[in-house]
């Protein structure tokens, strides 16, 4: 895809003296510390308990830590570190440690790491079974030694955790057989034990995009659905969904939009699905395709057989990004990132009819610095932005019911 | 005289940065206003400029195809852009960039943890998909090709170049 203009060079005449003024020295890091504590992390990821604690698993200083609150945030226990030694943890931009927690109160985590001086990645995972007091000795998610990535978890009513990754093993029976592998592999797992093992991993689909987070939801009990950027003919990095016959049945790929984005390269920008009590899938995604470009929202009534058409989202010339959708008993939000050149903003709609109109954007939290993605949880009674941010810390958010 | 000293400056935080990763100086830090200063450090030449990272699959097909680009244009500046989001892998950036032969071009890599503001710089529709690569004409014209670049393209854009460069039509332009 080319692009010409003159724009880069007008923009570069105008910033020109603004930019000498505040060049200042070297900022390494996105994040603000390097110690393993929450003020120092660059992803964090909640979950509620059944008893209304809030859970919260971040990385920092190249260790992963669990905490809780029972304040809605405002403060934490001490942490229990996950990691006994620093590690290379995957630092990629749609890359964060993952949290469930099952009605026992079980935690189950998991997180990816770059194995190798190549970046091949390795997903591993552990389980609290004491109120996150410890957490068992790391374990890799499949025996296989090629590279996984962009792990998703998520928990289903009988306490069953299920797991999808991007998996470029079978790129290695490609070369031999002198084929081109493009992409990586769906692969995916369940653990009936709360996440103390996991079942053989086993492959959903082959040919998707291989930098990209996967979201992941529960249709129905026993039924996961997982949305991911797919690698369509042509090269097209389009997304799609995947709605399994049951834990270790795959379904079909349904394509949720035609954006026609063909592209050799890492978008670095996976999207996120939420399914609404009434059986609603909610996607959201970005694109950069012939189609369309930019965020884009849309719906399926008929387990993504058929999807609504999509919904551009956030203002063009702000250059939205991440964004996130959930669905909870107060109505379907929606949270992305804008950027103004100088701050980034956290904006929000939301829908009380299952995703038909949807409120006039606004903006719930901003920061001047860099920040993780903005993230929506929910306890069944409450939304929360969780939201961390170098400059400001880790926030959490009540999002307010809007008319 | 405030040119020549912003220009110090500038070398200034160049070096310390280039100190702090402790390694080869080649490997420049690209910070806010780097985006600027390469435009303006080119102008007259016709410029690639290539944006790619580490853990990007597509980029490390790609960067080798671009080594032998650059060795075979020497007409072209050639400047890459390690934009990963952070900076922190010097030796692995340079590594890679040695074994596709680009030891000796331009190289940066992103050092400022505020990776959205630095791509805004670049291009304020720009998401961070890589690889990315930015050719500008002597006359300042920028064309974006998002994803892996043919190499025939760049190619072609290289000839272009050369031959608006070579024009009797340009000459005169020049003598006016």
């Amino acid at each position: 895809m080319i692009r010409t203009g003159l724009l880069g060079i007008v923009a570069c005449m105008l910033l020109q003296s603004a930019a000498l003024a505040q060049m200042r020295g070297p900022h390494v890091s996105e994040a603000a510390c390097e110690e393993p504590t929450l003020r120092c992390a660059t992803k964090a990821t909640p979950a509620f308990g059944p008893d209304g604690t809030l859970w919260l698993v971040w990385m920092a200083g190249g260790q992963v830590s669990v905490a809780s609150s029972q304040d809605a945030g405002r403060s934490f226990s001490a942490p229990t570190q996950v990691t006994t030694t620093r590690l290379n943890l995957d630092w990629g931009p749609d890359a964060r440690p993952k949290i469930v927690v099952d009605r026992k109160g079980g935690i189950a985590l998991a997180f990816s790491t770059f194995r190798d001086e190549a970046f091949n990645g390795q997903v591993l995972y552990t389980r609290s079974i004491d109120g996150g007091k410890s957490f068992a000795e790391l374990k890799p998610i499949t025996a296989n030694n090629e590279s996984q990535r962009f792990e998703a978890l998520a928990l289903d009513q009988d306490g069953t955790v299920f797991a999808a990754w991007l998996d470029k093993r079978n790129r290695i029976l490609a070369k031999e057989a002198g084929q081109k592998y493009e992409g990586a592999g769906l692969f995916f797992t369940s653990s009936s034990d709360g996440g103390s093992t996991y079942a053989e991993a086993k492959l959903a689909r082959e040919g998707t995009c291989e930098c990209c987070r996967l979201g992941l939801a529960f249709a129905a009990p026993g039924r996961p659905v997982v949305i991911f950027r797919n690698i369509f003919e042509g090269g097209v990095r389009d997304h799609a969904v995947m709605t399994f016959a049951d834990v270790a049945t795959p379904g079909e790929v349904r394509r949720i939009s035609v954006d026609d984005w063909q592209i050799n390269a890492c978008p670095h920008h996976g999207p996120s699905l939420t399914v609404a009590p009434s059986g609603t899938y909610h996607v959201a995604w970005y694109t950069n395709g012939k189609a369309r470009k930019g965020l884009f929202y849309a719906h399926s009534r008929d387990e993504g057989r058929t999807f609504s058409v999509p919904m551009a989202v956030g203002q063009p010339g702000r250059n939205p990004t991440r964004p996130f959708v959930l669905a909870g008993l107060a109505g379907t939000v929606m949270v992305w990132k804008e950027f103004d050149g100088e701050k980034t903003s956290v904006q929000l709609t939301v829908s009380h009819d299952d995703g038909e109109n949807w409120s006039p954007p606004r903006t719930i939290a901003s920061t001047s610095d860099t920040s993780d993605h903005p993230l929506l949880v929910s306890n069944g009674k409450q939304t929360y932005l969780s939201w961390m941010t170098k400059a400001d810390g880790y926030r959490l958010t009540a999002i307010e019911d809007q008319p | 005289m405030r040119f020549r000293f912003a220009g110090i400056m500038s070398l200034g935080v160049l070096i310390a940065s280039a100190a702090a990763f402790g390694t080869s100086p080649a490997l420049k830090p690209f910070e806010r206003g780097t985006w600027q200063s390469i435009v303006r450090g080119h102008v007259g030449r016709p410029v690639l400029v290539h944006f790619w990272g580490v853990t990007c699959g597509p980029c490390k097909v790609e960067l080798p195809l671009l080594g032998q680009f650059a060795k075979d244009h020497p007409d072209v500046d050639v400047v890459t852009v390690s934009a990963d989001l952070v900076p922190n892998l010097p030796a692995a950036t340079q590594s890679m960039l040695d074994k596709a032969g680009l030891s000796s071009t331009e190289n940066f890599i992103f050092n400022d943890g505020f990776v959205e503001r630095l791509r805004f710089e670049i291009d304020p529709a720009w998401q961070g998909d890589i690889p990315r690569t930015m050719l500008i004409t002597r006359e300042g014209t920028i064309t974006t090709i998002e994803g892996s670049a043919e190499i025939a393209d760049l190619e072609r854009w290289s000839a272009q170049q050369l031959s608006k460069h070579l024009s009797p039509d340009m000459q005169r332009e020049h003598g006016k």
